[in-house]
């Protein structure tokens, strides 16, 4: 969108969001989140107009704008704004406004398959757990490890561990390190074979829906393995 | 920190005694925990890599004054690429100004994110490593 245009009044209409529970009309205009805001000048966006528009309900002008995808939802700007105004929560309301086949790039395509598959990839149960199995199979041949054993499914286990996708595709060797860290422990732990997924791209998407049927299936599988206790570092 | 703290697991110190080594906040387990959960994890993964390492030295700004990486919120996946790496300017500048060759971090997002931008901000060399990462590394 270009921001040097004069808005027409006739466009405004400041009850639009007014039933959002993030502040905006209590902001100051003092800047303090644009000035902390490390993306703050790209493209002409800082958080403060994203506030203002929000305020006088622009709604298509900021659902069609790509400012709310390039920021981070980090929560610098909310951390200093003297109004407590939360900022990321709106970014993230905006986002969730827009078509779902325009969200941009691969964030609703990788959710979409995880909604269908289980995970982001859409990788069979099988294929996970051959490439699991052939990782541990490398934690064998390293000094130390020789006795080490994956654990899928196991029932009643101390800790039950969700998976970045990354790490079942491009990543793999990252795989290990929590691995050897649980053995060299002496661990009861567990990975399930199916719903995995350890990201919620449903968070960055604004997806609420989405999000709570990704988290319910963890949950669901903690119930369905009768694990004590959650490892998600996602 | 259990394992640690119970004598379940033995770091050894030495691996790392020539390198210097930094962490990163992710904003995730530092502001916003802090904000929605009502408590950031700072001490923590400090203290973990205090367990592993003798040479690391803090940012500044960090804690909940942190600038985030740039990775965060889904950006690595919608394609604006350009705009996440002047993202992460912030957050290169603050690891050059310590001097060290390694990046800890304990979040997905910050991990690819260092790692994908570093080269571009003539770092090609910054290790950048995951903080359970560094402590299977040291078992």
């Amino acid at each position: 969108m270009t921001t040097n245009e004069p808005i027409s009044m006739n466009l405004l209409n400041q009850d639009l969001f007014k039933n959002w529970p993030f502040d905006q009309d209590h902001c100051l205009t003092c800047a303090l989140c644009s000035s902390s805001c490390p993306i703050s000048g790209i493209d002409g966006f800082d958080p403060r107009k994203i506030i203002r528009m929000v305020s006088m309900g622009l709604q298509s002008e900021l659902v069609e704008s790509r400012w709310p995808w390039i920021c981070t939802m980090c929560g610098k700007c909310e951390h200093v704004c003297p109004m407590g105004i939360h900022i990321p929560d709106m970014m993230r309301a905006i986002r969730s406004l827009r078509d779902r086949d325009k969200v941009p790039g691969i964030l609703h395509k990788g959710l979409d398959a995880a909604l269908k598959t289980g995970n982001n990839l859409g990788l069979p149960k099988e294929d996970f757990v051959f490439i699991l199995e052939d990782v541990a199979d490398e934690i064998r041949q390293e000094p130390g490890f020789e006795g080490f054993a994956a654990s899928v499914d196991k029932q009643g286990a101390n800790i039950m561990t969700t998976i970045h996708n990354k790490l079942v595709n491009t990543h793999t060797e990252d795989l290990k390190h929590w691995w050897k860290i649980f053995y060299a422990a002496g661990e009861d732990w567990t990975v399930p074979s199916e719903n995995w997924e350890g990201t919620n791209w449903g968070m960055f998407t604004g997806d609420d829906p989405a999000m709570k049927l990704m988290s319910g299936r963890i949950a669901e599988n903690m119930v369905r393995l009768n694990a004590k206790n959650l490892l998600w570092p996602e | 920190m259990a394992y640690i703290r119970e004598g379940r697991i033995h770091l050894d110190k030495s691996r790392f005694s020539s390198v210097l080594a930094t962490y990163h906040d992710p904003c995730n387990y530092g502001r916003k925990a802090e904000r929605i959960f009502g408590q950031g994890f700072y001490d923590e993964p400090r203290w973990i890599i205090s367990q592993c390492m003798e040479n690391w030295v803090d940012m500044y700004p960090t804690r909940d004054s942190q600038y985030c990486c740039g990775g965060g919120g889904g950006t690595l996946t919608t394609g604006y690429n350009a705009e996440r790496i002047f993202y992460g300017r912030k957050k290169m500048e603050q690891i050059q100004a310590t001097g060290a060759s390694m990046v800890i971090v304990p979040c997905h997002s910050c991990h690819g994110q260092l790692n994908a931008i570093k080269a571009e901000y003539g770092m090609e060399n910054l290790v950048v490593k995951y903080l359970w990462e560094l402590v299977a590394d040291c078992l």
